[in-house]
């Protein structure tokens, strides 16, 4: 996928003349990362170590009050099929259909972006980011138009489709949990420290010295969400390719960035719009004068009033 | 269809089709579309969505976004496409199809924004909307939740007003034709200001319908994600307004047998065909800098997509330079029915066809999904037959204005010689 850079499109806009369209191609490198809060919590999840226990999809369905998603197996356990309006954390079996002894699992939920796109997007600040970097949502504010869902390229926002008064569904890094001083449901109870909890920054140099401590063990021996789609406060180390076990393969800078960089630029300050309104009404005047002068001259002529 | 003579000058004045009947077989038709529709959007109303629509978490936005906002606010967009024309462009003859324009822009709108309303699970949350300390103005969604409410029911409601007036000066007491009388100078005293606002609105939230996509990011593919997209959704927006209005007045007049005004109908034309041209070099400009040349042209489902619309809409509009091509109605209505298809084409592919591209799941809207849709869009034409059958909107010549309104009121003589307004 290539996007072109805001600050391309910005140039372009700018300049306004097609000729600075030629000079287009700048690299998205350059463009700064969103800084994250500084007491930014994140989740470091290895999928090397990850054995499928699925000890912490019930944590968080316990820890949220959520329902067991029991569809699939007729009521009898939980078997969320993926994250939906029941299930916020979900343990993924993830395996090469050619070679199946080659598999692992994977754990989904919210990634907690730096620069969340599902903020970016909500018309109202239902979807927040909030202490600690959290991103919440607020149910007093949602007008339940699913922009969000549209937005957020893990799409993780669910919505209760079958309700009157529907909610949005995530992972809020059990924002209830972190206030009285505990951990997430999930990484609470990981027997085997697959997920861990921690400060974002402590998370990202441990992560980092797994990758120096096991050569060649993790996929492009690089932390996924670090730079990814501007950087999460969900990070993952995986032996298999990212894509493979439903990581996408987002641009390395922020997607709401690129989302809003034009809408900022033309409604700063509601400028632009104030000036073209204004060259509106000056062309308008003109013509309303001239258009008043022909009317009352065709009404004279004909006796018929005009018709606006 | 068969199209009736052409003549030059004969558009003088919005004509109501007063002897036409408004109960026909297709408006029993339309009624009970609407009926079904309308009876289906109040239970999911108080249901959820999920009963009356194939929309899932993957692909949360249906039909009613994607075509019946996102697609037919486009075709809505005469005021803005005919309006600028005639009024920002000085193209003084296009100012009697501004009925036409402004009619079928305040129609497709509402019947847009009920749309929304069906769709958006917490409607109740809309009174958020008054207060501004929770607004996210950078949200293009929350320009346009404002933007577009206004524009249809302030701006167009507006523009619309001399119309009703119009038909009031006729139907209603000497009261009301006094009281009339005395509003018609305060409304004509900000009528510049209000027309001014009638084009910057539209302009605002039309791109802003286009910027929606640009959160999709990698999720739209990339012969269709572009920071471009809010200025080639804008364009898009005049070039199938105008489309639309070309569409309507020759449908109409061919149905009601009405004659065509060529000077009119080429100069809408005309005006259709040159933004195209522009639309289509930014169009261009915008794959060739991002790097999409080899992708456009791959021939695999996308780029062929992307050409077909590309054509399609490139090729009218350079049919269309030719004076000879605007002026014969055949051709025009030709080229205007492709300029159309092909913009509608663009306005939707990017959330719907090229959305989540190569994805295995898909989205196909559901039975009560599709009849809510045909419901709105009924409710539309129901409003476009009545409006025009007992409103002076769609042109004709004077000599049918005069037997008009004869029948309607044999002393019109006297009233206008009284310096009351006849017929606005």
């Amino acid at each position: 996928m290539s996007l072109v850079s805001r600050r391309t499109a910005l140039k372009v806009l700018a300049g306004g003349g097609l000729g600075s369209l030629a000079t287009g191609q700048s690299a998205q490198a350059s463009e700064a990362l969103p800084t994250p809060p500084a007491d930014a919590v994140a989740m470091l999840f290895d999928s090397t170590i990850c054995t499928g226990c699925k000890a912490c999809v019930v944590a968080c369905t316990d820890a949220n009050n959520l329902p067991p998603d029991t569809k699939m197996s007729g009521g009898i356990w939980q078997m969320p099929l993926d994250l939906n309006s029941e299930t916020k954390n979900i343990i993924k079996l993830c395996q090469d259909p050619a070679k199946p002894e080659n598999f692992s699992f994977v754990k989904h939920q919210c990634m907690h972006c730096l620069d969340p796109a599902c903020v970016s997007a909500c018309p109202f600040h239902a979807l927040n980011k909030g202490a600690k970097g959290v991103v919440a949502w607020d149910g007093s504010l949602c007008i339940g138009c699913r922009y969000c869902e549209v937005a957020c390229p893990f799409e993780v926002p669910k919505f209760e489709w079958d309700r009157f008064n529907p909610k949005i569904v995530k992972c809020e890094f059990c924002n209830h949990r972190l206030k009285e001083g505990f951990e997430p449901g999930c990484t609470s109870v990981c027997p085997t420290g697959a997920v861990v909890f921690g400060k974002r920054d402590d998370l990202l140099t441990r992560a980092k010295a797994r990758i120096t401590d096991h050569p060649g063990r993790y996929f492009e021996s690089r932390v996924y969400g670090e730079k990814d789609a501007g950087g999460t406060q969900v990070l993952y180390l995986s032996g298999a390719p990212f894509k493979s076990i439903g990581l996408p393969d987002v641009p390395q800078y922020s997607l709401a960035g690129y989302a809003t960089s034009v809408h900022k630029f033309l409604y700063k300050w509601m400028l632009i719009p104030a000036a073209v309104y204004g060259l509106l009404v000056a062309i308008m005047r003109r013509r309303w004068k001239v258009h008043q002068v022909t009317a009352a001259r065709e009404e004279a002529e004909t006796g018929l009033k005009e018709q606006l | 269809m068969r199209l009736p003579p052409l003549n030059v000058n004969v558009w003088q004045r919005g004509v109501p089709l007063l002897h036409e009947p408004l109960l026909t077989l297709p408006m029993v038709g339309l009624i009970a579309l609407a009926l079904i529709g309308m009876t289906l959007a109040s239970i999911r109303l108080c249901t959820g969505l999920g009963y009356f629509s194939g929309m899932t978490d993957v692909y949360a936005w249906g039909i009613w976004k994607t075509f019946n906002v996102m697609t037919l606010t486009a075709l809505g967009s005469g005021g803005l496409g005919v309006g600028m024309a005639a009024w920002v462009f000085n193209r003084a003859k296009l100012h009697i199809v501004m009925r036409t324009a402004i009619l079928t822009s305040l129609i497709l709108y509402t019947t847009g924004l009920v749309g929304i309303l069906i769709d958006i699970g917490r409607p109740w949350n809309f009174y958020n909307i008054l207060l501004p300390w929770r607004w996210n103005e950078h949200s293009a969604m929350f320009e346009i939740m404002v933007c577009m409410p206004v524009y249809a029911f302030i701006f167009l409601a507006f523009e619309n007003l001399p119309t009703v007036l119009g038909r009031l000066s006729y139907t209603g007491d000497a009261a009301m034709r006094e009281r009339i009388h005395r509003w018609m100078p305060r409304l004509r005293s900000i009528y510049p200001y209000m027309l001014a606002g009638a084009y910057l609105l539209p302009i605002m939230h039309q791109s802003s319908l286009g910027a929606l996509m640009l959160a999709a990011g990698p999720k739209v593919h990339p012969l269709w994600q572009s920071q471009f997209l809010p200025l080639l959704y804008v364009f898009q927006a005049g070039i199938c307004g105008l489309a639309f209005v070309i569409f309507t007045l020759l449908a109409s007049c061919s149905y009601w047998h009405r004659p065509l005004d060529r000077d009119v109908l080429s100069e809408l034309g005309r005006a259709m065909g040159l933004l195209t041209l522009v639309w289509a070099v930014i169009r261009i400009a915008d794959i060739a800098v991002r790097g999409q040349i080899t992708e456009a042209l791959s021939l695999d489902f996308y780029s062929i997509l992307f050409l077909c619309e590309f054509l399609l809409t490139l090729v009218p509009a350079v049919v269309l330079l030719a004076p000879e091509a605007r002026s014969d109605p055949r051709t025009l209505f030709n080229m205007t029915m492709l300029i159309g298809i092909s913009g509608m084409a663009y306005r939707f592919i990017p959330t719907t066809v090229a959305y989540r591209p190569g994805a295995r799941t898909y989205y196909f809207p559901s039975v009560a999904e599709l009849f809510i849709a045909m419901g709105l869009i009924s409710i539309a034409i129901i409003a476009y037959l009545i409006a025009v059958k007992r409103f002076a909107v769609l042109p004709a010549p004077l000599s049918e204005w005069y037997e008009t309104v004869h029948d309607l009121e044999p002393d019109h003589k006297g009233v206008a010689q009284h310096g009351h307004p006849t017929h606005h």
